[in-house]
């Protein structure tokens, strides 16, 4: 299986002090990953480092064929329109209704308007959340606009999703209904990255464990 | 009501800029003609003991001689015991000038012309003209100053309108930006909004232009100047167009671009 993530002696830094410290570590493509650690611990950094919020201060990092070293916008754009990015606070767009944020990845990758809405509706029914196509996000539970940031992650058949504790604050039901659908991209081959402070107890299928103390990142077997 | 609003304010910057931008070019052009209309009907007399060209009055603008022919009999008439035979005359010019000139521009002119030997005298009407110059750069003034004002305001309404946009628009482009959206797509909205507002600005500034120049109030004024005044709908409107359309792209993209 060929090698998705490269870190070789990775060392982040946000907001001038360093979070990780000089780290290297892999995730192989079709890989199943929790990124662990206590809160502070920097699992938020290097998620934010894997889709080029956060540029590596040293070290090397490949993403595919991308060095996120020194990527050029136009070369972001291009790997972010291959990821699936799920975030603790959801990021769907408040003012779109559910249907059209779920549609995103694909209008911007050009899918014509009614293609984009029919898969949409399909992913949303994946996710159990047709009956609120027209909805807000404001109108939905934390657990449903996170199923729905599922959905818009995973519509365009996204190389890798990157979630940032994407099951935080959601009750134990919503919470294992996000797993499952992790489970589910994570069986047509899709790499998943989550960050989370723990590992859910009842998790069912092989996984890495990549965990983070005081700034260096291990792979715990 | 704010989505209302926040509209309201670009567009209400825009009619004024554009309004301005109007009323400014509308008084210099019947400022213009107005000059134009003072120095056609205003000349300076020179009386020389030679004949004149225009060469020897420096191209200053157009001579033409003065015909004292009347002038001489009725001067024969009421003193018949002067001889005007044995007299020699001068002769008499009016100079048309070529543009308005201030007050220091026409003692320079004047003592110009009496440095030639061959001018004896030159008369100017200095008073009158100084006074109609100085009334219509004090017009030029105000009107110029108080056309900037507007402009300004509109400015800072457009500034002011670039912060809303901002916080109205920055979460949506970033998360459009976090799935690799283009420039083009991520501003789309606000490029929409911009295109909307420049239309209902310009369709307000041609009606309030409208309004204006077919007032009683304009026409009066226009007649009483004695000059006649045309608007270039093509040409004027076109302009106004664009400058609606630039400032409103141009806000619009500097949102995007300035995007935390």
């Amino acid at each position: 299986m060929g090698k998705i993530v490269i870190a070789e002696n990775l060392s982040l830094k946000y907001e001038n002090s360093e979070i990780i410290t000089p780290s290297s570590f892999t995730i192989n493509s079709g890989d199943f990953v929790f990124l662990t650690g206590v809160s502070g611990s920097g699992k938020t950094t290097i998620i934010k480092s894997l889709y080029g919020e956060i540029k590596p201060n040293s070290g090397k990092l490949m993403i595919g064929e991308f060095n996120l070293n020194n990527i050029s916008k136009s070369k972001l754009a291009l790997l972010r329109k291959h990821l699936g990015i799920v975030f603790q606070d959801f990021k769907l767009i408040p003012e779109w209704n559910i249907l059209k944020n779920v549609m995103l990845p694909l209008l911007i990758a050009g899918v014509n308007k009614t293609d984009a809405e029919n898969l949409a509706m399909e992913y949303l029914s994946r996710v159990k959340l047709s009956h609120k196509a027209d909805k807000f996000p404001e109108e939905l539970s934390g657990g449903e606009q996170q199923r729905a940031a599922i959905a818009r992650a995973t519509i365009h058949n996204p190389v890798m999703i990157l979630a940032d504790e994407p099951i935080s604050g959601l009750d134990e039901y919503s919470a294992s209904l996000v797993m499952d659908l992790f489970i589910k991209a994570n069986r047509l081959g899709i790499t998943i990255v989550i960050a989370s402070h723990s590992i859910p107890s009842n998790f069912s299928i092989n996984f890495r464990q990549l965990h983070i103390e005081k700034g260096k990142v291990y792979e715990l077997s | 009501m704010s989505s209302l609003k926040s509209h309201l304010t670009l567009i209400l910057a825009l009619i004024s800029i554009l309004f301005s931008i109007f009323l400014f070019k509308t008084f210099s052009q019947i400022l213009e003609k107005y000059k134009q209309n003072i120095i056609d009907n205003y000349s300076i007399v020179i009386v020389s003991t030679s004949t004149l060209s225009k060469a020897d009055i420096d191209n200053l603008g157009e001579l033409e001689e003065i015909d004292i022919k009347n002038e001489i009999s009725k001067l024969k008439k009421k003193y018949k015991n002067i001889d005007f035979s044995n007299i020699t005359m001068p002769h008499f010019y009016k100079l048309k000038l070529n543009s308005l000139p201030s007050p220091n521009e026409l003692i320079n002119i004047k003592n110009e012309l009496l440095n030639k030997p061959f001018i004896k005298k030159v008369m100017t009407k200095s008073s009158s003209q100084t006074k109609i110059y100085n009334l219509l750069m004090l017009l030029e003034i105000i009107s110029k100053t108080f056309m900037y004002l507007i402009a300004v305001l509109g400015f800072l309404l457009i500034v002011k309108q670039l912060e809303v946009w901002k916080l109205l628009h920055n979460e949506r482009m970033y998360i459009m930006e976090l799935f690799g959206a283009p420039f083009w797509f991520r501003g789309a909205a606000l490029f929409k909004i911009a295109f909307i507002d420049s239309l209902i600005s310009l369709i307000i500034t041609f009606g309030l232009i409208y309004i204006t120049i077919n007032s009683a109030i304009f026409e009066k004024v226009i007649n009483d100047l004695g000059i006649n005044f045309e608007i270039n709908y093509l040409n004027d409107f076109g302009i106004l167009f664009l400058i609606s359309f630039l400032i409103s792209f141009l806000s619009s993209i500097i949102v995007v671009i300035g995007k935390k």
